[in-house]
């Protein structure tokens, strides 16, 4: 079987809805980005950030105000929808009602006039791997709402030449136990075939399971793009920080006060950033919890907090310390024995990320 | 309570019905009479109360020697206009209508919904404000007392309720099913008529309904525009009155008249129960 693929360049793209508007807000900040062919993509976002509509400029849905859309080097920013090559699943199921759920799978197959018997594999594959076999003669419109949706994703799938998948929240609808497995049905169908997979979310452990690149966007600009690893032990920004990771990672208003630390509160941090050249002394400290331990006396990068809440998540117990205004939070080994009132906290320098204007140095 | 409830659902079903079936009845029955059965004393039952004559159907099938006038061609004159211009207003409206629903449109101020309230505004109107701009736009073009200027007017009147109808409904269909067919490989034409058009089915047949209903009642313009090469049925059946009301004739030709409309009602029935109305409708 021949493959065909395609890297996705998306070169400089921005996007308004007003673009006759003198000051247009834009849904999307000039961007420039590859997807690589085969690879796994997550976007992941708070509601409203534009993810959706780099996903219809992709699919060729919304036409970018600016910037060009490359498919290996073809420009295709003025190709309508039906003319790329590209699967896209919505939030929410779409169906074809007045079909069955073998017409639904097949359309878009017979949509590009394939071979019937090409049709009837295709359709009986893709009904295996998402357990519709047993629906396909039943008009569409009688299924649950996740048989529905599982429709929706199956039509993005039967194609096996298209350059991309998109998924838009694909699996809202879908309960949790079915969810876990056509995520890794997904995996699978994009190691066998090496079709590329964007997958767009605001679940994060839905993106860290999922994808082999994450990328974070707030307010219409990409904010970072990584490995899961990344995201989560160096966040860009303070908004990565606070949205990647549970809880959300400690920031500390501090001031520089050597080449290597930073104080907060009069006590002194030391961090593995090199601090000497910056100007505005206001800088913030950001520390993941699950870095911080539990310290048995005082000593250097040590803070004295007082311990305000214990909370038992069953793998792991969250504790949460005041120091003066600031709010210390620690995850830390169950088992760890806990004792009241004042405790230490150390913070590992490797692990301190120090911010200016919320972004990391 | 219960029981209660249910005795008063059914005597109240039962009262509306016979509110609503008492009037054919009484027609039926008095299409069979004569001018004696009508006139005399009140009578009820064919050959017990009266003897039954088909004098009364006769009458609208024959030459007009007595007293009588045909129907025959005026009945197929409105059908053919009334299907004809159906047709096209709910080929032209759904068109629109899609079009008003899914694109933008700018011209100067006018926007989408000032071009859909610009087609309901056609039946906001009173219908004598038109009449004589119809009348002389038809003698104009030569199609006064024709069957085609009869169309063309029609589907002015008709296609508004098609617009109003089906904007509404692609309203309710979501775009994500355009979408999908576009990324599934259809050209937006194939879209339309493969994908959105065959989910569209309820609101076609309740606009089509309305335009059927609207069309084969019509009397004003059809009495207005039309003189001796072609008429209708509604000014036909209003031109059997004379010195003499024919009652008879007049029943007779009241229930033939509402027939096409009563196969239109159970065949839109049918879809009314299985529920695939119930969007369309509200």
């Amino acid at each position: 079987m021949e493959l065909i693929m395609a890297k996705i360049d998306l070169s400089n793209i921005s996007h308004t809805y007003n673009p006759s508007d003198p000051n247009p807000t834009y849904a999307l900040n000039p961007f420039s980005m590859t997807w690589e062919n085969g690879k796994r993509y997550a976007i992941l976002g708070p509601s409203g950030c534009g993810k959706t509509t780099m996903l219809n400029i992709v699919s060729g849905l919304v036409k970018p105000s600016k910037g060009k859309i490359l498919f290996d080097e073809n420009d295709v920013t003025n190709l309508i929808t039906e003319e790329r090559n590209i699967a896209q699943v919505f939030q929410f199921p779409v169906i074809y009602n007045t079909m069955t759920v073998y017409d639904n799978l097949a359309f878009p197959l017979k949509c590009r006039d394939f071979s019937k018997e090409k049709i009837e594999e295709r359709v009986k594959s893709v009904s295996d791997t998402l357990r519709l076999s047993s629906f396909l003669n039943l008009p569409a419109r009688k299924l649950t709402a996740d048989q529905k949706q599982l429709i929706s994703l199956g039509r993005g799938l039967v194609r096996e030449d298209v350059a991309g998948v998109l998924m838009d929240e694909p699996l809202t609808v879908i309960d949790p136990d079915l969810k876990f497995r056509l995520r890794r049905n997904l995996k699978e169908i994009n190691e066998q075939y090496k079709t590329t997979l964007v997958y767009v979310t605001h679940d994060q452990n839905e993106a860290m399971t999922f994808a082999d690149n994450i990328i974070v966007m707030d307010q219409g600009e990409i904010v970072q793009v990584g490995l899961p690893k990344d995201l989560f032990e160096r966040p860009k920004t303070t908004f990565v920080g606070y949205f990647i990771g549970s809880p959300a990672m400690n920031i500390f208003e501090s001031e520089v006060s050597s080449d290597y630390s930073v104080k907060i509160n009069n006590i002194e941090i030391k961090t593995n950033s090199n601090l000497s050249k910056i100007k505005d002394k206001n800088v913030k400290l950001g520390i993941r919890s699950e870095f911080i331990n539990v310290a048995e006396k005082e000593g250097q990068n040590t803070i004295k907090a007082l311990l305000t809440r214990v909370e038992d998540f069953g793998n792991f117990k969250l504790l949460t310390a005041n120091m003066g205004d600031f709010v210390i939070k620690s995850k830390v080994n169950r088992e760890m024995p806990i004792s009241h009132g004042d405790i230490n906290l150390y913070i590992p320098p490797e692990k301190c990320c120090v911010y200016i204007n919320e972004k990391l140095i | 309570m219960h029981k209660l409830y249910t005795f008063l659902k059914y005597t109240f079903i039962t009262l509306w019905t016979v509110f609503i079936v008492a009037p054919f009845l009484w027609a039926i029955s008095t299409s069979f009479k004569d001018f004696q059965s009508v006139n005399s004393k009140v009578t009820y039952i064919p050959w017990l109360d009266f003897e039954p004559t088909l004098e009364g159907w006769r009458v609208l099938v024959k030459s007009p020697a007595r007293g009588g006038v045909d129907i025959v061609e005026p009945y197929f004159n409105s059908i053919f206009v009334t299907c004809t211009a159906s047709l096209i207003s709910i080929i032209l409206g759904t068109l629109a209508a899609y079009a008003l629903s899914r694109f933008t449109f700018k011209a100067g101020f006018v926007r989408n919904n000032d071009i859909t309230f610009f087609f309901i505004s056609q039946r906001i109107m009173p219908p004598i404000v038109l009449s004589i701009p119809f009348f002389i736009f038809l003698s104009t073009i030569g199609l006064l007392d024709s069957l085609l200027g009869l169309v063309v007017v029609y589907i002015v009147l008709l296609m508004p309720i098609a617009v109003w109808i089906m904007v509404d409904f692609f309203n309710r269909v979501p775009k994500e099913l355009d979408e999908t067919a576009l990324i599934d490989g259809c050209n937006p034409y194939q879209a339309f008529y493969k994908v959105v058009l065959p989910n569209s089915i309820p609101g076609l047949i309740v606009a089509g309904m309305f335009c059927i209903i609207f069309g084969w009642i019509d009397f004003f313009f059809a009495f207005i525009l039309t003189f001796t090469e072609v008429q209708l049925l509604p000014v036909k059946v209003v031109a059997l009155n004379s010195s003499i009301t024919p009652w008879w004739s007049l029943s007779a030709s009241a229930l033939i008249s509402v027939a096409p409309l009563i196969i239109v009602a159970f065949v839109v029935e049918r879809y009314l129960s299985k529920g695939n109305l119930s969007g369309a409708l509200k």
